[in-house]
């Protein structure tokens, strides 16, 4: 919304700064984006006065002038305006001065003779004759009455004042208006404010006799009010409203349209006007438009419409959308000679979507959308014939054409002065509640414990049911100011407030990655279809079942994710490509998998290892390390995993033979397609699995008592072994005493048959563990009987024999 | 013999002055004391003695041999003394070469986790417990339970990605108040972290995906200067002691009364710089009454129960916290930056 302070001066005494009237504003719940001045990028121009004028000495086309502007020395500036003369006050840009467009002014040379400035233009200063009537000259502006030398432009064009663009919640529509945010600004003042009626002109006869309104749809127009005038005669408005239009960034046009924009700038009710010579039967008729029925609108615009449309018409076409746009065909023309004032009430949803399906947000949309009120529009209408008597712009007619299904009685509300004392914590009487009230002309009285408020018509937001106490709260807290409420700590009971168990997981498992080296990733959720077939991903698998979303922005970004793979690989590439040195990195978070009703929510915990220190075992290790701070037991690694992994490279992992995730290499085909310049292994584990199997009670066991030996087996497997199989059957061996710690330290792969004597198809991998008893200390005899049971079970299970 | 005994002793005394090594300390020993050395030789001789004067010269020799090996200790200590001097000036090092660490650099939580947890902790204090919800929420739960029928213009503050016409991306973490508020007990306070998604191009300033805390604090006897206490106290827990708060009024449609939260810029400190645009505030979030409506269409009494909420951008906090004038940075994944949070 633009205030220009011009305009707020004509209802209040203005006596602060812009910048204290905006921190006022701001504590009241308005705040001011911005304060433009009404010269909007002008600096350092002045009046001056053309002393003398010589030719140039190297140049035809110049001349170079001394100008006096107000200082103890003339200074010289070189001009081609041929429409100067001496004794001519034009305006002069000096140094460092800017001019619209942003260009600067430096005093320069011009074929060798200096100039400390440059005379300027209407267009150079941003202004037409609306601003000075004269000034579109073609050349240099001159000042038609004397001012004084070196007086600024802004002062002697009298636009020295400010605009506030000050922004608006959605609560309050009626400040969308000048006279509504002036009630606001005139209370932050400390000023009274006195609403202006608009006088309602008699007119002749009654307009009702020549046109009428039909409103077939009273839903989504409650209110359409209308006044004729005759003997119009269309010229260009007074200058005066030209002004205040072309402040507020509007462009005049003519008097009649120019009043409309004028009343929905002061009134913020958009109104139409329709030469009524051509809205055949002087008949308007609201309803909804046919499906694919055309109107042209005044842009020239061709316009499709749809059946939930709503349509001014008359009983032949189309004349307009209402609340968008008036149509072409019954446009004010120089030609046209009656008018009908349109000011109605429409549904603001449905110009809302109206407005959204034609692609054209209007000023008038916009406002209807925000929500306008019926009481307002007959206001505005006045308003608009008001204007149009002071104009003389044609002949009114009496009466007034209202089809009105709109409850236009002022709503009574009644508020708890002590429950508002409550919400806010505040000791305030029902008699500064009043006064508080009173000074955005929100009638009160004080009935005891209950203020009775007659809500004026403009405060559509202060609402009759459980909410009125907080509505008036709101009210009275605001102009109170927030800032003078002491704040003070929760009353009442006390709560022992703790981290969900959840969240203390994830805080564990998050450090503990950062710990082994990890930098954690937020990735988007949204993923291209593209993801999925990069990833390699089978037609049936379930990461295809996504959740698509109706409006991304764009097919590349359209599904949620189903895996975190994706992100891992990305940031991998973008890392390689930047060359940062780093190679680990993980996510906790969401995917998303599509559901008959909300879409099943999975947390996933991804790794990322890359860069040449990297394999599938530095990898595994960080997860190891993982799982033991977490205290997760019997945690298998068995060949398999998704397509997207390498396929002799992966891995699915169990913990207590609930699957936990996957680990592998990632497939050469993906890191091709994902552009990630380097081995890359990727880990993708179920939180909550994760979460099921954490050792939530740690518990000590006693130290051993006797020693443990430690013994070694280097065994001659299959080639196709794995170690785990052998260190399962190592650690279940019927061997009468305590089997712990079997671990695998060396595996030899023969690089020829028979080398370093291992058989073709067979390899050599070297295990240690520990033998142990709680009672006793084991003897050799046990040890020996032992080892041997060990090999026995290897050799009966495994076909593993001893190496020689 | 008694002088060749005496010679002997002066001998060796003086061979042990020269001494400069436990090398040649050991070979004078033996030289003089070992089984082939001098002492004993001149024992062995003894027998051409008479039974007295070998009893004198067993009692000298022997004191001899003592005194000698107790010099050859003493030395050998000095000399190890010595060596082990020797040896620790060598072991000199330079203490300001760099420490070995592990292959693997340190690793680091990204600086969107750091702040939730900062701000999580502070309010855990305040007797908040944590809550959750999902990232893809139904539209009445979103909407509107919260006061924002279908069709509310306020709808339009929030651009939403839908899923259909009954589901959305969160775009707060609010539709947790209403999850909460049906299914927990009162009184309670809540603190609600979570993923949220609006449709903003990213820019320096704008991310589709970003991290709310929603705070809710549900009781008999709440106010607005409740508020503005425990926002108060969250914001010095989160910037520092120094750092101001204050409500101005605002709307949104859960809330009434309605404020965004402003702090004393953390560039300046409140007297005005070009992050502040010279005004000494920045704004960080909404807050405000939970309308009355709220409540009651979760199934709650306004007239028994009053609630105040907030809503704090995570991700602001993080730019504004540690001087992050690009969002995007924080999504991006460039090691370089999640780096320089360990």
């Amino acid at each position: 919304m633009k205030l220009p302070l011009k305009w707020l001066k004509e209802y209040v005494d203005f006596t602060v700064t812009p910048e204290e009237f905006s921190e006022r504003m701001l504590l009241r719940g308005f705040e001011v984006a911005e304060i433009i001045p009404e010269m909007d990028g002008i600096d350092g121009v002045y009046v001056c006065e053309i002393t003398a004028i010589e030719p140039h000495p190297n140049a035809d086309k110049l001349r170079v002038c001394m100008v006096d502007v107000g200082r103890a020395e003339p200074l010289q500036i070189v001009t081609n305006a041929v429409n100067v003369k001496v004794g001519d006050q034009v305006p002069v840009a000096l140094d460092n001065a800017t001019l619209t467009g942003g260009l600067v002014i430096h005093p320069t040379k011009m074929r060798g003779v200096a100039s400390a400035g440059m005379f300027c233009g209407n267009e150079e200063l941003g202004i037409t004759n609306v601003e000075y009537p004269g000034c579109e000259n073609g050349g240099v502006m001159v000042f038609a009455e004397p001012h004084p030398n070196g007086q600024r432009i802004q002062e002697a064009l009298d636009l020295d004042d400010c605009i506030f663009d000050i922004e608006l919640t959605p609560n309050r529509p009626d400040c969308q208006s000048i006279i509504g945010i002036c009630r606001e600004a005139a209370a932050a003042l400390g000023k009274p404010f006195s609403e202006p009626v608009p006088e309602v002109v008699t007119g002749y006869g009654d307009c009702r006799d020549v046109a009428q309104v039909t409103v077939e749809n009273p839903y989504l127009c409650p209110r359409y009010c209308a006044r004729v005038v005759t003997d119009l005669k269309i010229e260009p408005s007074p200058l005066w409203m030209q002004r205040k239009l072309r402040a507020v960034g509007m462009r005049p046009i003519n008097n009649i349209v120019d009043i409309t924009n004028l009343v929905l700038v002061e009134y913020g009710h958009p109104m139409h006007a329709f030469d009524l010579a051509c809205v055949a039967e002087n008949h308007i008729v609201v309803r909804n438009a046919k499906q694919d029925e055309v109107v042209y609108t005044l842009d020239g615009k061709e316009r499709v419409m749809s059946s939930d449309m709503l349509l001014i018409a008359d009983p032949v076409k189309g004349v307009g959308v209402a609340g968008v746009m008036g149509g072409l065909n019954s446009e004010i023309t120089p030609e046209t000679k009656a008018t009908l004032f349109e000011s109605a009430v429409f549904r603001p949803e449905n110009i809302r979507s109206t407005a959204r399906k034609l692609r054209h947000v209007t000023d008038s949309a916009a406002r209807f959308i925000k929500g306008v009120e019926p009481v307002n529009a007959e206001l505005a209408l006045n308003r608009a014939i008001e204007l149009v008597e002071e104009l003389h712009a044609g002949r009114v007619m009496g009466g007034m054409i209202d089809v009105c299904s709109a409850d236009l009685m002022e709503k009574e509300v009644d508020a708890s002065v002590s429950h508002i004392n409550e919400i806010l914590n505040t000791n305030l009487s029902s008699g500064k509640m009043v006064e508080l009230l009173g000074s955005i002309n929100i009638p009160a009285e004080a009935v005891c414990d209950t203020l009775r408020i007659k809500v004026p018509h403009f405060r559509t937001d202060i609402e009759k049911g459980i909410e009125t106490d907080w509505d008036i709260a709101e009210e009275v807290g605001r102009l109170y100011g927030y800032t003078n409420i002491a704040p003070t700590l929760m009353r009442g009971d006390t709560f022992r407030g703790r981290v969900g168990e959840s969240f203390r997981d994830e805080d564990r498992i998050k450090d503990t990655m950062a710990a082994l080296g990890c930098l954690e990733l937020y990735n988007y959720n949204f993923i291209s279809p593209a993801e999925l077939d990069s990833l390699m991903l089978e037609e049936d698998d379930e990461r295809r079942k996504t959740v698509r979303l109706m409006n991304p922005f764009g097919e590349d970004q359209s599904l949620m994710r189903t895996e975190l793979a994706g992100g891992l690989l990305r940031a991998a590439a973008l890392n390689l490509n930047r060359k940062t040195g780093f190679g680990r990195f993980f996510e906790v978070g969401n995917v998303h998998f599509d559901n008959a009703d909300l879409p099943e929510e999975r947390k996933l915990l991804g790794v990322i290892h890359f860069g040449q220190d990297e394999d599938f075992f530095t990898l595994k290790g960080t997860l190891e390390e993982l799982f033991e701070k977490l205290g997760l037991e019997d945690v298998r690694f068995e060949k398999g995993g998704s397509p997207y992994l390498h396929p002799t490279q992966k891995a699915v992992i169990t913990v207590s033979g609930e699957k936990l995730g996957e680990i592998g290499a990632v497939h050469p085909k993906v890191r091709r397609a994902f552009e990630v310049s380097a081995e890359a292994y990727i880990a993708e584990l179920d939180f909550a699995a994760l979460r099921r199997h954490i050792a939530r009670q740690k518990k000590y066991k006693p130290l051993p008592k006797y020693p443990a030996v430690q013994r070694d087996l280097a065994l001659i497997v299959d080639d196709g072994m794995e170690a785990q199989q052998v260190i399962d059957v190592i650690a279940s061996a019927k061997a009468r005493v305590l089997v712990e710690n079997v671990r695998v330290f060396d595996v030899y792969r023969p690089k020829l048959p028979g080398d370093k004597g291992i058989p073709f198809g067979k390899k050599s991998m070297a295990f240690t563990f520990q033998l142990r008893s709680d009672d006793h200390t084991l003897t050799d005899e046990e040890i020996g009987q032992a080892v041997n049971a060990i090999l026995k079970s290897l050799k009966f299970r495994l076909g593993a024999e001893l190496r020689a | 013999m008694f002088e060749e005994l005496r010679e002997i002793r002066e001998a060796a005394m003086r061979e042990l002055e020269k001494i400069t090594s436990s090398e040649e300390l050991a070979e004078l020993s033996t030289s003089v004391l070992g089984r082939g050395g001098k002492l004993t030789a001149i024992l062995r001789t003894m027998g051409k003695l008479s039974a007295e004067e070998r009893a004198e010269m067993g009692k000298r020799a022997n004191a001899v041999k003592q005194e000698l090996a107790e010099k050859f200790e003493e030395r050998k200590a000095a000399l190890a003394e010595i060596a082990e001097r020797v040896k620790i000036e060598k072991e000199s090092i330079d203490v300001t070469l760099p420490g070995k660490r592990r292959a693997v650099p340190m690793g680091a939580l990204n600086p969107l986790t750091l702040v939730y947890r900062e701000i999580r902790d502070a309010l855990v204090g305040l007797g908040f417990t944590t809550f959750e919800g999902p990232e893809v929420e139904y539209d009445e739960y979103n909407f509107t339970l919260l006061n924002l029928p279908p069709n509310h213009p306020a709808r339009d503050m929030q651009d939403t990605f839908y899923v259909n016409d009954k589901v959305l991306l969160r775009t707060h973490t609010s539709p947790c108040e209403a999850r909460a508020l049906k299914t927990l007990d009162l009184p309670f306070r809540l603190v609600i972290p979570g993923r949220c998604f609006r449709v903003d191009e990213p820019d320096a300033s704008h991310s589709p995906v970003f991290m709310q805390m929603e705070g809710l604090v549900v009781d008999r006897n709440v106010s607005l200067a409740d508020l503005k206490g425990t926002i108060d106290s969250f914001v010095k827990a989160v910037f520092g002691e120094n750092i101001e708060s204050r409500l101005r009024p605002s709307y949104f449609p859960f809330t009434e009364p309605s404020a965004e939260v402003d702090i004393s810029c953390t560039i300046c400190g409140g007297k005005g710089c070009s992050s502040c645009k010279g005004t000494g505030w920045m704004e960080i979030m909404g807050c405000g009454i939970t309308n009355p409506h709220e409540i009651e269409n979760c199934g709650k009494s306004p007239d028994e129960w009053r609630a105040f909420a907030w809503g704090v951008g995570v991700d602001r906090v993080v730019c504004l916290k540690y001087g992050i004038s690009d969002i995007r940075l924080i999504y991006e994944g460039d090691g370089r930056f999640l780096s320089q949070f360990k």
